[in-house]
């Protein structure tokens, strides 16, 4: 068993006086896909941004390679080695392919460096490098996803977070971006992924979690437990 | 020939009304926020400036730093009291009213620097050091203040480097990142309440800029320049289109135009209601302002 790079411990995060968070725990081990499955209002998205330094959690601890990070700026928390491709992607509109991935590169300084990796990133995404000069906010879906993959690939991440990356996409390029998961997955990236496609997720996923109202209501590996029944819960809950 | 004079007037008080509507949309563009106490921040800095000349015999260059200098720590105040403690970086601890509790706050240190500015220089009007002192140049049948074109080419140089700065360097990358989603931009690494105050700082120094080139230029300090400030800045910034820096500069220059022209054509009392005439016009017609005539990009924004 490889260590585990990201711990949550105990987790609680509120809006006002609605807990979304009600004391989630889980893990992510070094060099795995993990995935976070659960029907809409289940506290995904609030789960990653409370990783991410965006919400703030009342409780709770979250260590990435050991260290609390808890709490801590969003900044802060990039420059340690988490990095969100947010739900919706939110690229920056009005600049440009390459200005996008000079903005992820924000927290480095090594400047070389930055310029290699763009190449690279280049290479990987041709699309991405036919409209560098161009706003992303002229690029189609699928494109702007992928520039949102690339922009948090430039911080050079020890985790990747992905939140709904197939989010209102169509299915041939919902395959491709799971396409370019496992390949960087095959090239050691850790990634926790939030997923509504639970059928994709299970078949890249190496472990995965079910979460229901602000909670985790199953942990396993894919085949523990049968398909239809994670793919009704994900959806309805399992209440319904 | 009156047409001409008129637009030459129009094109030098709308320098002016470009550089404060570009302080103004820096602040209102990354923080969605108006800061109603930028006028004030003026003109605290040109009173002390004022305040310096009265007591010394310091040069032009010297009150213009001195104006900067004031202005850019008036805006580090207001940026402390009343924009970072309402920052919306953690979306779930700010109170909703966060936006309008700022706006107030603002209007606050707004009466707090008019009363400080007038409590230093009480008296109605003072001299200001002239930019200069001779006649006016002739250019045929029209006449051309010396002080007009240093104000156009100060402008004109300010704004060339302000582009710059935004265009080609790592902190423009991060400001122009922050302008189109704070929520990314943090996401990327930038760390964002250092970058605003930075901002804050950089359009503090624009008005103090502006609020020493239009006081040097008419050798003249009232206080009104703080109102006036303010209400002709997003006056500038709402024809421009909230938060388009280009709209900024050209929504300056139409409003300086229209004054001008409006004055001579109609007469002073009118040129004001001319001008909020032009703006309910546009919000009724467009309501993004000139810059949604120059950008189709935002419209793209959530399509997939």
């Amino acid at each position: 068993m490889s260590e585990v790079l990201l711990r949550i411990d105990d987790l609680v995060t509120t809006y006002g006086k609605i807990e979304a968070l009600r004391g989630v725990s889980l893990e992510v081990r070094q060099g795995s896909i993990t995935c976070l499955l659960g029907p809409n209002g289940a506290g995904k998205t609030t789960l990653m941004f409370t990783a991410a330094g965006i919400l703030r959690p009342q409780r709770g601890s979250i260590r990435l390679a050991g260290e609390e990070i808890a709490g801590r700026a969003p900044h802060a928390i990039v420059a340690r080695g988490i990095a969100l491709v947010p739900e919706n992607r939110l690229v920056f509109p009005g600049m440009s392919v390459r200005e996008n991935l000079q903005a992820g590169a924000y927290a480095r300084t090594d400047g070389v460096e930055i310029e290699r990796d763009m190449e690279r990133l280049f290479e990987r995404f041709p699309r991405l490098q036919e409209r560098a000069s161009q706003p992303a906010g002229t690029l189609s879906g699928g494109e702007q996803q992928m520039l949102a993959v690339a922009r948090a690939l430039m911080s050079r991440p020890k985790l990747l977070l992905m939140d709904e990356p197939s989010l209102g996409l169509a299915p041939l390029v919902v395959e491709e971006i799971f396409r370019i998961v496992r390949a960087l997955h095959a090239e050691g990236v850790t990634i926790f992924l939030v997923e509504q496609n639970a059928h994709m997720a299970l078949q890249i996923a190496e472990h995965f979690y079910l979460m229901e109202q602000g909670k985790v209501t199953f942990s396993g590996n894919p085949g523990s437990l049968a398909e239809d029944e994670v793919v009704r819960r994900a959806y309805l809950g399992s209440t319904a | 020939m009156d047409f001409a004079q008129n637009t030459l007037d129009g094109l030098t008080s709308g320098a002016a009304y470009a550089l404060l509507a570009v302080g103004f949309t820096l602040i209102f563009g990354t923080l969605r926020r108006a800061n109603l106490a930028y006028g004030a921040c003026i003109l605290f800095g040109v009173y002390i400036a004022t305040w310096v000349a009265q007591r010394s015999d310091a040069g032009l260059a010297t009150l213009a730093l001195v104006a900067v200098a004031a202005c850019v720590l008036a805006g580090a105040y207001v940026e402390r009291l009343c924009f970072a403690p309402h920052r919306e970086r953690r979306g779930n601890q700010v109170a909703s009213g966060a936006g309008i509790a700022a706006m107030v706050a603002s209007f606050a240190l707004w009466m707090q620097f008019e009363e400080a500015a007038t409590l230093l220089l009480p008296r109605h009007m003072y001299a200001f050091p002239a930019l200069y002192e001779g006649a006016p140049l002739a250019l045929g049948p029209l006449s051309l203040r010396v002080e007009a074109i240093v104000l156009f080419a100060a402008t004109a140089c300010l704004l060339a480097v302000l582009w710059l700065v935004l265009q080609r360097s790592r902190f423009g990358v991060a400001v122009r990142a922050l302008i189109d989603d704070p929520l990314a931009a943090g996401l990327c690494g930038i760390p964002v309440a250092r970058v605003f105050a930075l901002v804050f700082a950089l359009a503090s120094a624009i008005g103090g800029i502006a609020g020493f080139l239009v006081v040097a230029a008419h050798g003249q300090v009232t206080p009104h320049l703080g109102m006036w400030a303010t209400l002709k800045g997003m006056l500038a910034m709402m024809i421009g289109g909230l938060g388009s820096l280009p709209g900024a500069v050209l929504g300056g220059f139409l409003l300086g135009l229209l004054e001008s022209h409006s004055q001579w054509y109609l007469g002073p009392q009118s040129r004001d209601l001319i001008a909020y005439l032009l703006l309910f016009t546009l919000l009724a017609l467009r309501p993004g302002g000139l810059a949604s005539w120059m950008t189709r990009w935002t419209s793209t924004r959530s399509a997939s």
